[in-house]
């Protein structure tokens, strides 16, 4: 355990790779109807681009393109069954989960960017209207529109579905949700079908679909041209306003950051366990607060690493006097004692609160718990109760305690750095705080 | 709900308003108000076509002469303005002159507008009361707009204008370009033609504009005028002192005007009878009406009611006021039926006509969730209650010459955002010149070359914004710093690329197959001007590169170079070749800016190749053969970059450290009083941070922090810059298991604490 195997290189080229992976992949049921989706789509996407070229219109391609981005969430798709079969190797340590992740965001990105090539092309197009000949425009529109359902529907994409719920609505979203409100304001009976989320890909599908038979009518009827630019235009936009969520959602797992639900759980858990990157007097005994931090943190983490700080390890022979003294300066940290323990046997002790059984936040991947919040600081002051396993029910230390807990948040911000380079400098900080300690 | 409505209008006074929805007040009491609201409506559409055709006779400076002596006579009479109230000062004098003044400017524009467009495309853009237009307003400017039904409503707006801008064939369009400048009556209105005619749109267009120009200058008027009238004593008495203040400043025009125009009017007396509709209807029952009823009713009420009417009879006279069954309301019989053709019926008119109903319902409903307040606690009798002072003062607004000044501050700061600066100024003022050049000679080709500038400048902006917030500090969700940005940056610019490279592949293809005839005159000094652009910002932006490589080549170790192959036969090689070793995971954004600009310098190449063979040789075929060779150069090149970042956003044990980190780890295990370790992750962060976690097993008799020290020393020289190390001892996996972790971590655990156990009763004993 523990040795990374090195230098292992790439012997097969990285078709030969693919192509194994692939197999690997393909040995799975599942994944034989997305492969078959994803050759219809292929045929489909090639026809639909013919018949763009064909007919000149923007608009087509604008939907055209969703279609396409269909293709890549059928391989998002296929990415997540590849990714539950692999284990972690050492180069990737933590799992390819975040592949999945990876391919959401490419996946959202690149129909965004080809929103904005529509966005150009129209811009273009404004200025020299060509003919829209309409022969195949409704056919292309309904293949697309009924292709795009039937794979939406028929196939349940485990990644993009979480990221459709989880992410923030989109514009078309809000919009649509409004108007069936008002729907359902008048006939109550609607409000079942009407009132949950709707699915974005969905909605985008059939606002696109509607935009595309509007263009069809107004360019039969009398030639407007420039419809078929402004619908083009408003597909895309459509399209920004569908996949701008999405990606930031999943651009914010890539970047690292500490996921917004964890935040308010890991207050709470602060409020009442203590926090992380621990700072504990000498007397204490260490491995009991990692202990407990780790449980309680470790339905929040699930890849957790606790370092414990000890404050005056560098001075061993300051010691006793108050802590409270210098508890109150350090405000950058949350100052919240750990309940009191009341077991008296190392091995056996009995827990003060028990561990929440809370769903565990995203943060690596998708539907995993998440990782790498991990590395935090806890400050544990209450030092006596944990070395002697004593109960001492009120330590001259509490009441100092309870005014530190009664400025809750002012360390909010700053307590769940998870950055770990600075402790050098903190041990700067608390040399000199500590001065003034007898 | 508007069927209903409109029935209501059509039936007359005997229609209820039960329908409508809630209303707070007894409906019952409000339906005469909203009865009578219609009907004024209906009668001011009347009112407006009547005034169109008699401002075809009257010059415009005349008609709202008479129009404004009539209504002054009658609101003297009705108001004694003079006789009633206190006195007015002298300074208050002074803004009735004003009032009076901005009041005969926006007359002016609105009933010009009204013959360029007609009385339809006037009603319905004119018509909006004041709480649509207010509405509409914030929600394009201000960031609470009030919820997406708001947003709708704007949008609806919006579209309707387009609508009549862009798809109504008015026929008087045609009619109205032919005339010649110079005819017209007045220099004002010559002023106001050559204006139009300046911005480039037909007449009736250019009315549209002023139209929309003239509501938002009538409502900023009367929201500015609301104090005012509270001074003066009442907006009845501004109005009465208003109009008379007006017709006094137009009195001596008129004067002037009719000593030196001739008239186009046979008999001043046959125009009696329509100048007294007019003034009735558009001026003075509109004006009492309304404010009776917004004092009986809600604002917002009275202007969804009001809306409603005077759209759809609107649309009804513009169908029927020249047939003949509308003669008996037409008080000008003489201009029958000759000229029916003009500011018709239209479909753009049709459609723009619902979106204007619709907006002005949406816009006009109160918003309901418009004001958002922040809950602050409870009520003792257990109501909740909001602070709705918040929304202000969040909007400290910066001034924005100083946001703009910090903001280029910053950018200036570091090398690497000066120089995307730089180069995209550069690159903008191209585009600039390219576009203003292409409008001058009417050259299609430059201006969508253009317009694919800019497309490129959008990758060039997010490299500057990925290069600044790279910058910001550490905050509490982006808990390592903001570093990691330029990495995912430059990830969406390798897939941007890639989609490039796409659509120059797919063109070019479709160009092998079917060679289309170009005219290649103009392309080559626009791919010069082109190239010499890029190959400043490669210059650049290379010399960036060795110089941030030079500074952190220190700990970068390239030891492998297995993807260099992708980058074979690229013509830049050299360059391409560095820059894959250079910013390996480095500085993913400079990278991915810098393949942008080289693949702009590859096109103008291809470009200035391909006119070079076809002017030579006169094969077409090398047009799209370089295209397809480009393309495929693009998406090589880019591969390297997306393969780089896609190693960093996947969290791998960066390649470069993987040697280091080996022999620390070996290291590690050297260190006494250490038994084991466990989860060992390593990975880049971003640039500068190379991140890691590990859990190391020791015996219980060392000092935890000691080791914590020996360790972070050992991973700090192996580069992990940011460690956090779990030191666990028996003691750790004992209270673990105590506390009630899950069945499976239990196990887990006593597996650990089993090989624990192992070496302590076996090989390790102090």
């Amino acid at each position: 355990m523990g040795t990374i195997h090195l230098f292992r290189k790439p012997q097969r080229s990285f078709f030969g790779k693919l192509l194994q992976e692939f197999r690997l992949v393909a040995a799975d049921r599942r994944s034989w109807k997305i492969l078959l989706f994803g050759a219809i789509n292929l045929t489909c996407t090639g026809f639909l681009l013919m018949w763009c070229s064909s007919t000149n219109s923007i608009a087509l391609t604008a939907y055209t393109y969703l279609t396409i981005f269909d293709l890549f969430s059928l391989m998002t798709c296929l990415i997540s069954y590849w990714v539950m079969m692999r284990k972690p190797s050492p180069a990737y340590s933590f799992g390819f989960e975040r592949l999945e992740v990876l391919a959401v965001f490419a996946s959202t990105v690149l129909a965004q960017l080809g929103a904005l090539f529509i966005l150009k092309e129209s811009a273009e197009r404004f200025l020299e209207q060509p003919e829209i000949h309409t022969g195949r425009l409704l056919v292309g529109t309904f293949v697309a529109l009924s292709f795009n359902l039937f794979t939406m529907l028929s196939i349940r994409n485990k990644p993009f579905a979480y990221v459709s719920e989880a992410a923030s609505t989109s514009w078309l979203q809000e919009h649509v949700a409004d108007l069936s409100r008002s729907l359902c304001g008048i006939i109550p009976g609607l409000s079942s079908i009407f009132l949950p989320r709707m699915n974005p890909f969905v909605l985008i599908d059939l606002a696109g679909a509607f935009a595309l038979c509007i263009t069809y009518m107004l360019i039969e009827i009398n030639n407007y041209f420039a419809v078929d630019t402004a619908s083009a235009i408003a597909i895309a936009l459509m399209t920004f306003g569908t996949m701008y969520p999405m990606s930031v959602y999943s651009g914010k797992v890539l970047l690292q950051t500490t996921p917004p639900h964890v935040i308010g759980q890991l207050d709470k858990l602060i409020r009442e366990a203590g926090s992380v990157h621990v700072r504990i007097r000498r007397d204490a005994n260490e491995q009991m607060v990692l202990a407990h931090v780790t449980n309680r943190l470790y339905t929040l983490v699930s890849t957790l690493t606790v370092q414990i700080f000890k404050d005056d390890w560098i001075r061993p022979a300051l010691l006793s006097g108050p802590v409270a003294a210098n508890v109150l300066n350090f405000s950058d940290h949350h100052i919240i004692p750990m309940p009191p323990l009341k077991g008296t046997d190392d091995s056996n002790p009995v827990t003060s609160t028990p561990a929440k059984p809370s769903s565990p936040p995203p943060e690596f991947s998708f539907n995993t718990p998440g990782k790498n919040v991990s590395p935090v600081i806890l400050l544990n002051t209450q030092t006596r109760p944990y070395g002697l396993g004593l109960n001492h029910g009120h330590t001259p230390y509490s009441s100092m305690l309870n005014q530190g807990l009664g400025v809750p948040g002012i360390g909010a911000t700053q307590g769940f750095r998870t950055g770990f380079t600075n402790i050098p400098s903190r041990y700067g900080t608390n040399n000199r705080i500590g001065q003034p300690r007898p | 709900m508007e069927e209903k409505y409109g029935g209501d209008v059509l039936a007359g006074p005997g229609g209820g308003s039960g329908g409508l929805g809630p209303v707070d007040v007894p409906s019952a009491r409000l339906t005469k108000y909203i009865v009578l609201l219609c009907v004024t409506k209906v009668l001011k559409a009347v009112g407006l076509f009547e005034s169109y055709d008699l401002l075809k006779v009257v010059h415009i400076v005349q008609f709202i002469f008479i129009l404004k002596l009539g209504t002054a006579f009658f609101m003297v009479l009705f108001q004694k303005p003079f006789s009633s109230g206190k006195s007015i000062t002298k300074r208050q004098w002074i803004k009735i002159f004003k009032h009076a003044v901005a009041g005969c400017i926006i007359s002016l524009l609105w009933f010009f507008g009204l013959t360029l467009c007609g009385p339809l495309r006037t009603l319905l853009l004119f018509e909006h009361s004041d709480i649509v237009v207010i509405s509409l307003l914030s929600v394009l400017f201000t960031s609470s707009g009030g919820g997406p039904a708001k947003t709708r409503g704007a949008a609806f707006f919006i579209i309707a204008v387009i609508c009549l801008l862009l798809f109504d064939n008015d026929d008087l369009m045609a009619k109205m370009a032919e005339h010649p400048e110079g005819h017209h009556d007045s220099a004002l209105t010559h002023m106001l033609y050559t204006a139009i005619a300046f911005l480039g749109v037909a007449d009736h267009k250019g009315g549209v504009l002023l139209l929309v120009l003239a509501l938002c200058c009538k409502v900023g008027f009367h929201t500015a005028s609301r104090k005012l009238s509270i001074d003066v004593g009442g907006t009845k008495r501004l109005q009465a002192l208003s109009h008379i203040v007006s017709v006094l400043l137009l009195c001596p025009w008129v004067i002037v005007l009719s000593v030196t125009t001739e008239s186009k009017v046979e008999s001043w007396f046959s125009l009696i009878m329509p100048f007294t509709t007019v003034i009735f209807f558009v001026m003075i029952l509109d004006f009492y009406v309304d404010s009776i009823c917004s004092v009986k009713m809600e604002v917002s009420k009275c202007a969804r009611y009001g809306s409603f009417p005077i759209f759809i009879s609107a649309l009804l006279f513009g169908n029927f006021w020249t047939h003949p069954i509308t003669d008996q309301l037409r008080a000008i019989n003489k201009a029958a039926h000759q000229e029916s053709t003009e500011h018709v019926l239209s479909g753009g008119v049709v459609v723009s006509a619902i979106f204007f109903i619709l907006s002005a319902n949406i816009l006009s409903s109160p918003s309901k969730r418009g004001q958002k307040g922040t809950l602050i606690g409870y009520s003792p009798e257990g109501t909740p209650l909001y602070n709705f002072m918040g929304d202000a003062f969040q909007h400290s607004s910066q001034s924005i010459p100083r946001f703009i000044k910090e903001s280029l501050k910053q950018i200036l700061e570091e090398n690497d955002s000066r120089q995307i600066f730089y180069f995209l100024c550069l690159n903008l003022l191209f585009t600039f010149v390219e576009l203003f050049y292409g409008v001058l000679t009417n050259s299609l080709g430059l201006i969508s070359d253009g317009f694919h500038m800019l497309f490129d400048c959008s990758a060039l902006v997010m490299g500057l914004f990925a290069a600044l917030m790279s910058r910001w500090k550490a905050t509490r969700i982006f808990s390592y710093g903001y570093g990691r940005i330029e990495i995912l940056s430059g990830f969406i610019n390798g897939l941007f690329l890639v989609v490039i490279a796409f659509f120059v592949f797919m063109e070019s293809v479709a160009r092998l197959i079917d060679p289309p005839e170009l005219d290649t005159h103009m392309l080559t000094p626009v791919s010069v001007g082109g190239l010499i652009v890029n190959l400043i910002g490669i210059c650049a932006f290379s010399h960036a590169h060795n110089h941030t490589h030079g500074a952190s080549q220190g700990s970068c170790h390239s030891s492998d170079h297995s993807h260099s192959h992708h980058v074979h036969g690229h013509s830049d090689h050299g360059h391409g070749h560095s820059h894959g070793s250079a910013g390996r995971g480095m500085n993913a954004n400079m990278r991915g800016v810098f393949l942008h600009v080289l693949a702009d310098t590859l096109g103008s190449i291809g470009v200035i190749v391909s006119t070079i063979l076809i002017e030579q040789f006169g094969w077409f075929i090398a047009d799209p053969l370089c295209s397809l060779f480009i393309a495929i150069l693009i998406f090589l090149s880019v591969v390297p970059l997306i393969k780089d970042a896609c190693q960093v956003l996947l969290l791998r044990l960066p390649p470069e450290y993987e040697k280091e980190l080996h022999i620390a780890l070996e290291k590690l295990q050297k260190i006494e009083g250490l038994i084991s370790y466990r989860d060992p992750h390593f990975w880049r962060h971003s640039a500068n941070i190379v991140a890691g976690t590990i859990h190391i097993q020791v015996t219980s008799d060392v000092l935890e922090q000691r080791i914590v020290q020996q360790v972070t020393g050992i991973l700090k020289d192996a580069g992990v810059n940011n460690l956090t190390i779990q030191v666990e001892k028996e003691a750790y996996f004992q209270h673990m298991s105590g506390l009630s972790t899950g069945f499976h971590d239990v196990l887990a655990m006593t597996k650990q604490m089993e090989s624990m156990k192992y070496y302590k009763d076996g090989t390790y004993i102090m």
